[in-house]
């Protein structure tokens, strides 16, 4: 199982963990854990949210205290008790939230937790020269708060190179990026670490990533290692199989593993007839720029009918979260008309779309789908709140009710209605979002990035739900960089580029090569739609 | 709405309510321990001026509360802070900081002033209307603010402040300036600079109990306490404006819009500054005059009340009546050779303690949240 079995052949073991056990209360978040990172290999850890993976972690970089194993470096016994301490004996973390500070630039946030005087010109070279050398290509002068989730990331992780670790942990590092963005971010790391002999440990729920990136894997379970295997000798359904418990479903399974695509098409796509009724949604010339003019939005159109799930495909950036904020009257357009069952819909007045039957779930769930500091009852009955009230007074009763039913329903995890969202996990939280979107029975429920950051059981969760509200005679339109959740969900594919749709198929002559050139804005097959 | 199921039952963790007693315990001993350090602080300054603490402490007593008349009093100074207050706490809780009441007090005062002495009619009418006028002149000041705010996106903060020194200037021309509101009447007190007093029939009722005597300000304050309470929890008025507050483009999606709502709630954080001016003359404020230094801080004193009571309508109360015992107690300071500023520093080491335990506890909130955070993945 660990290293002390391994041939004299293999590269030497960097570090060494043994019994590593960690109780928060009641809950034993790891138990007896044994894991080795060897120079010069990529370590993928898997499991679902809760499985213990990020405990682990955080024991290795002084995040938590163990209560119980043994730590090794180089075979020597360490002890490891605050981040500062890790760093000092060469372990560093990219940490799945980033904690960049957003009116900073990209070398200021580099700089940040430097002693000393601060030399502009050293640092941003020092930026400049770790981003050639390892390909991780990013404006230092750029203003965080400009940069894309991708771009972010990588300052996370020049932040961490920064202090040349020979341990770097990742923590759910492709969560936000798009499929092109982690394969580079692989492609670069494994160079790095072959080449300087570093050892990574790759923490992620993704089969297809861990797949396709690591050299060995470790898979846990409820605190537990539940198999280690070489990464060479390992398939997607069987560590599906070892990470879940159980089998997963082919369907919403595989979008939540991030198989490949192919497999996943073999299905007939879902048939919609139109039959002369005007669709339910129909955005028509949307454009839109934002205010220093860069276009958002270059006469976009596209429709959604009743009963069908249509998917925008698209590399991050490209006018996805445009079309949600307008479709959330969060933003006015320039030109163009939104238009429900052929109704136009004004855009940017508060409420409008929603009061037309237009439900968004937003990407940035935070920002604009929930209120953390609201309660659990509040959030499910936030668009319903009117509903809930007798001459402005509001009924709580019915307010706790209605949400004891959702709560039930979509089986939120919950301690009472009355807790704050904010303490709720980020699955719980998703599940609130969809719960209030459902509840007000919606004619259009748009769904950006749904299933970002969550685990194999809530992917395949809300894939079902998505398709159920569709069976019911929604109209959903699904907007996703998974090309695998779109593929595996959807009846037919838009592709968004520029702020502009280019192309159009239908799931059943879904062309990966074709959809591949689409994504990145070739359009000579298709020809403007 | 359809027939319910049978929802699940909640079982009461045990475990949970015992960390929340704890949590109770540590808060209440945290502001023991804080409000202690600042009297103790308190004390030693008292001390070095070649006092003694019993003696000035004793003297803030009487002149609040004990000696004949005095709570009367307090309680005549602390209804217009705790004015002032509650129209904080409903900006807050739509998350716009209005910091100008003590202009939009001026505003209020100076409509009561002109209703006042400039009109003619019945009294209870005039009463009533420099009342409602008074609440519309603060409203109005505060919300120039928002007008600026949404549609130029000039922050709140600053445009309420500096409005207040503009509502200075305002009041000192009102009371100097003879077709304005100056008192024409050559034995005036004041040569130069203050409006007539109310006629005798416009000022507030005044109680009369148990040898205290105050105008029934305090109790509309209290009144109004109560419905702010009521509106911000329990209406979908209420529930709308604290949406606002901790989320803007969720009120947007939901159809609060910023503007209109936002508009609304500093207007009403404004007439509440503007009733409490008008309240304070009509109750005999600096002899039912007007005039420029009419104010005397109580609006920015009304915004420790809110800030203290981390805006709570209903916490804002006993807050609004410890501000005023200070003030009201300061004036008997004097009999004990101490300089009466002392308070003004007691009154600064207070509020400073007062917010040192919700610091901690948001520091440790914070931290908790963070990582439960980390805990996810």
């Amino acid at each position: 199982m660990d290293g002390h079995n391994m041939t004299s052949g293999e590269p030497p073991i960097l570090l060494e963990l043994r019994g590593m056990t960690k109780r928060y209360g009641p809950v034993i978040a790891c138990d007896d854990v044994a894991f080795s990172l060897r120079r010069g290999e990529i370590h993928g850890v898997l499991g679902e949210n809760g499985a213990g993976k990020s405990t682990l972690m955080k024991m290795l970089i002084g995040l938590a205290l163990p209560d119980g194993g043994t730590i090794r470096m180089d075979g020597e016994p360490c002890r490891i008790v605050d981040p500062i301490q890790a760093a000092s004996l060469g372990i560093g973390m990219v940490h799945q939230h980033y904690s960049l500070v957003d009116a900073l630039t990209v070398w200021e946030n580099v700089a940040l937790g430097e002693k000393g005087s601060l030399a502009r010109e050293t640092t941003r070279d020092r930026v400049v020269g770790i981003s050639q050398r390892y390909g991780l290509e990013v404006d230092p002068d750029a203003p965080v708060r400009d940069l894309t989730a991708g771009l972010r990331q990588r300052v996370e992780i020049i932040k961490c190179l920064r202090h040349e670790p020979r341990i770097l942990i990742l923590d759910e590092p492709t969560s936000v990026l798009t499929p092109e963005e982690s394969e580079q971010l692989f492609e670069v790391l494994g160079e790095g670490v072959r080449r300087e002999g570093w050892a990574v440990a790759l923490v992620s729920h993704k089969l297809d990533e861990v797949l396709q990136a690591t050299d060995r894997i470790t898979i846990m379970r409820d605190g537990r290692v539940v198999e280690q295997v070489v990464t060479a000798e390992a398939d997607a359904s069987s560590l599906a199989r070892a990470m879940v418990g159980r089998p997963v479903t082919l369907r919403a399974g595989a979008a939540a593993i991030g198989g490949s695509v192919e497999q996943i098409v073999a299905g007939p796509g879902h048939e919609v007839s139109s039959d002369g009724r005007p669709p339910l949604l129909e955005i028509a010339d949307a454009t839109l720029r934002a205010p220093d003019g860069a276009v958002l939005l270059d006469g976009l159109s596209l429709e959604v009918r009743p009963g069908e799930i249509v998917g925008v495909a698209g590399v991050e950036g490209n006018g996805q979260t445009p079309i949600s904020r307008v479709l959330s009257s969060l933003l006015t357009l320039d030109a163009g008309r939104v238009m429900v069952e052929g109704a136009p819909i004004p855009t940017g007045k508060a409420g409008a779309m929603a009061a037309a039957g237009i439900v968004v779930i937003p990407a940035d769930r935070h920002a604009s789908g929930c209120v953390p500091e609201m309660s659990v009852a509040e959030n499910l009955a936030l668009s319903s709140m009117p509903k809930m009230a007798t001459r402005g007074i509001l009924r709580r009763d019915e307010i706790n009710a209605h949400a004891l039913r959702l709560i039930d329903e979509f089986d939120i995890h919950v301690s009472s209605p009355d807790a704050l969202l904010g303490e709720l996990s980020g699955g719980n939280q998703q599940r609130v979002v969809l719960a209030r979107a459902m509840s007000v029975d919606p004619k259009v429920l748009v769904a950006h990035q749904p299933t970002r950051g969550l685990d194999v059981g809530a992917i395949e969760y809300i894939g079902e739900r998505l398709r159920a509200a569709a069976d019911g005679g929604i109209g959903v339109l699904l907007i996703s960089t998974d090309l695998g959740e779109i593929a595996a969900l959807t009846d037919r594919i838009v592709v968004i580029y520029r702020g502009a749709i280019i192309g159009e198929m239908a799931r059943s002559e879904l062309d990966i090569e074709h959809l591949g050139l689409l994504l990145g804005g070739s359009v000579e097959a298709e020809g403007a739609a | 709405m359809s027939e319910l199921k049978a929802p699940p039952q909640q079982i009461p963790d045990p475990e949970m309510a015992d960390q929340r007693w704890r949590s109770v315990l540590e808060m209440a001993s945290l502001y023991v321990l804080s409000i202690g350090g600042a009297l103790f602080i308190s004390a030693l300054l008292v001390a070095m001026t070649g006092s003694s603490w019993q003696k000035v402490f004793g003297a803030l007593l009487d002149g609040a509360f004990l000696a004949p008349g005095r709570w009367g009093e307090t309680l005549t100074v602390a209804a217009p802070m705790l004015l002032v207050a509650l129209g904080m706490v409903i900006g807050v809780k739509a998350g716009l900081f209005n910091i100008g009441q003590e202009g939009q007090l001026l505003m209020g005062a100076m409509a009561m002033a002109f209703v006042g002495t400039k009109l003619d009619g019945p009294g209870v009418l005039l009463l009533i209307g420099g009342l409602a006028l008074g609440m519309i002149a603060g409203g109005g000041y505060a919300a120039l603010a928002a007008v600026m705010r949404f549609r130029r996106g000039v922050p709140e903060v600053i445009s309420t402040l500096l409005l207040v020194f503009i509502a200075f200037q305002i009041i000192g021309f009102a009371v100097t300036t003879d077709w304005v509101l100056r008192d024409l009447d050559p034995n005036r007190p004041s040569r130069a600079s203050t409006s007539a007093p109310l006629p005798d029939d416009v000022h507030l009722p005044i109680v009369h109990i148990f040898g205290n005597e105050f105008p029934i300000g305090i109790i509309v304050a209290l009144l109004l306490a109560g419905f702010v309470a009521f509106m911000l929890g329990r209406t979908l008025w209420g529930f709308r404006i604290r949406l606002l507050g901790h989320n803007p483009r969720v009120a947007q999606k939901t159809g609060v819009a910023a503007s209109r709502m936002g508009t609304w709630a500093l207007f009403l954080s404004g007439a509440f500054a503007g009733l409490a001016g008008a309240v304070m003359l009509a109750g005999g404020g600096s002899s039912y005059r007007l005039t420029p230094g009419f104010s005397t801080n109580i609006g920015w004193q009304g915004l420790l009340v809110a800030l203290l009571a981390q805006s709570r309508p209903l916490v804002a109360i006993p807050m609004a009546v410890l501000f005023a015992s200070l003030r009201t107690g300061a004036s008997f300071l004097a009999a004990t050779g101490v300089d009466r500023k002392i308070v003004d520093i007691v009154q600064g080491l207070l509020v400073l303690a007062l917010l040192i335990p919700p610091a901690v506890q948001f520091i440790r909130e914070r931290r908790r949240a963070l990582s439960a955070a980390g805990e996810e993945a």
